[in-house]
């Protein structure tokens, strides 16, 4: 019930939503209307199984874009094309496994033609980047339960993602498809085509460097790092 | 087990991703190293931080709208009709 408010929603209210996907399939409102009678049974089942293992996956992979083009806009258009392209090649899924992973690894193909190309040498953090990112989140969140508004947590949120994003990418990488998206290593080391032991010691150096970042803004705020977890 | 094999295998028993025979040498090694101890609570506590530090985003509602809107061409028309009933 609640799917159908959201169509109804999109359609009605904000028709100018779907330039992007009106651009790779100009025709695609009126195929969907004229050739609706003849929409096969195979392409029910389809959109419905597409639903249940993709999409519920949406909130995860917009984070992971976010992450990757520290900008709402890009990440939005990055989404939406991961999705598009997952729903074309969606038969080529192995039933079974990681719908999610496979989900990620498209996105990260997706942000690596569509972003960097054009983007800053590699492993050059820009702070100010990252501290304006995290506040235009911040503003653009204010209104949902779950920003926070005590200072100090807001402050810890951001210590640890600046933190995050000064390791090279590698690292970073690694610690975020581990930690924040629960990946197992052989998911992580299908995702970042490498070897299950590059993925460990990747981990393992990444957690060692991070841990150092954090100690340097405990030291500088006169935060004890040791109980910060435990002030949630 | 030494040190150096047990910091190769850090990070694994931090994510519990160590085979049994695996964790039993470490855990031996830690029993009788403490440096290694330390260097293992820290790690997983690092882990800890990044977990619930880091914050997750709802997507925005205008992107939700637009995957469903992907994965639903055949139901537009039911509610078009629905809406004007």
């Amino acid at each position: 019930m609640e799917r159908n408010l959201h169509i109804k929603k999109s359609i009605f209210l904000e028709p100018g939503r779907f330039q992007l996907m009106d651009k790779h399939d100009p025709t695609h409102h009126v195929q969907g209307r004229t050739k609706k009678e003849s929409l096969s049974h195979e392409e029910r089942k389809k959109q419905l199984e597409f639903q249940k293992e993709a999409v519920v996956h949406l909130n995860s992979l917009y984070n992971y874009a976010l992450h990757l083009t520290m900008n709402p806009s890009d990440a939005e258009d990055l989404v939406q094309e991961t999705y598009l392209k997952a729903y074309r090649f969606f038969n080529s899924f192995e039933r079974g496994t990681n719908c999610k992973a496979w989900l990620f690894k498209i996105l990260k193909n997706n942000y690596i033609n569509r972003f960097r190309k054009n983007s800053k040498e590699p492993g050059k953090v820009d702070y100010d980047l990252i501290k304006d990112f995290y506040h235009s989140i911040k503003d653009i969140q204010n209104d949902t339960s779950e920003a926070e508004s005590d200072y100090f947590h807001s402050l810890l949120h951001e210590e640890v993602y600046q933190a995050l994003h000064s390791l090279p990418e590698e690292f970073r990488e690694v610690i975020q498809l581990c930690d924040i998206d629960g990946f197992t290593y052989e998911e992580i080391a299908n995702m970042v085509e490498s070897p299950i032991g590059t993925v460990r010691s990747r981990l393992y150096r990444g957690r060692k460097l991070l841990r150092e970042q954090l100690e340097g803004y405990a030291k500088k705020y006169g935060i004890n790092t040791d109980n910060n977890h435990n002030n949630q | 087990m030494n040190c150096q094999k047990a910091r190769v295998l850090m990070s694994a028993a931090v994510d519990c991703e160590l085979s049994f025979k695996e964790e039993q040498g470490f855990l031996l090694h830690l029993s009788e190293c403490k440096e290694c101890k330390n260097e293992f609570e820290e790690a997983k506590k690092t882990k800890m931080i990044i977990k619930e530090k880091i914050v997750q985003f709802k997507a925005p509602q205008t992107l939700i709208n637009s995957i469903m809107e992907l994965t639903s061409f055949s139901t537009i028309e039911h509610e078009d009709t629905l809406l004007f009933e």
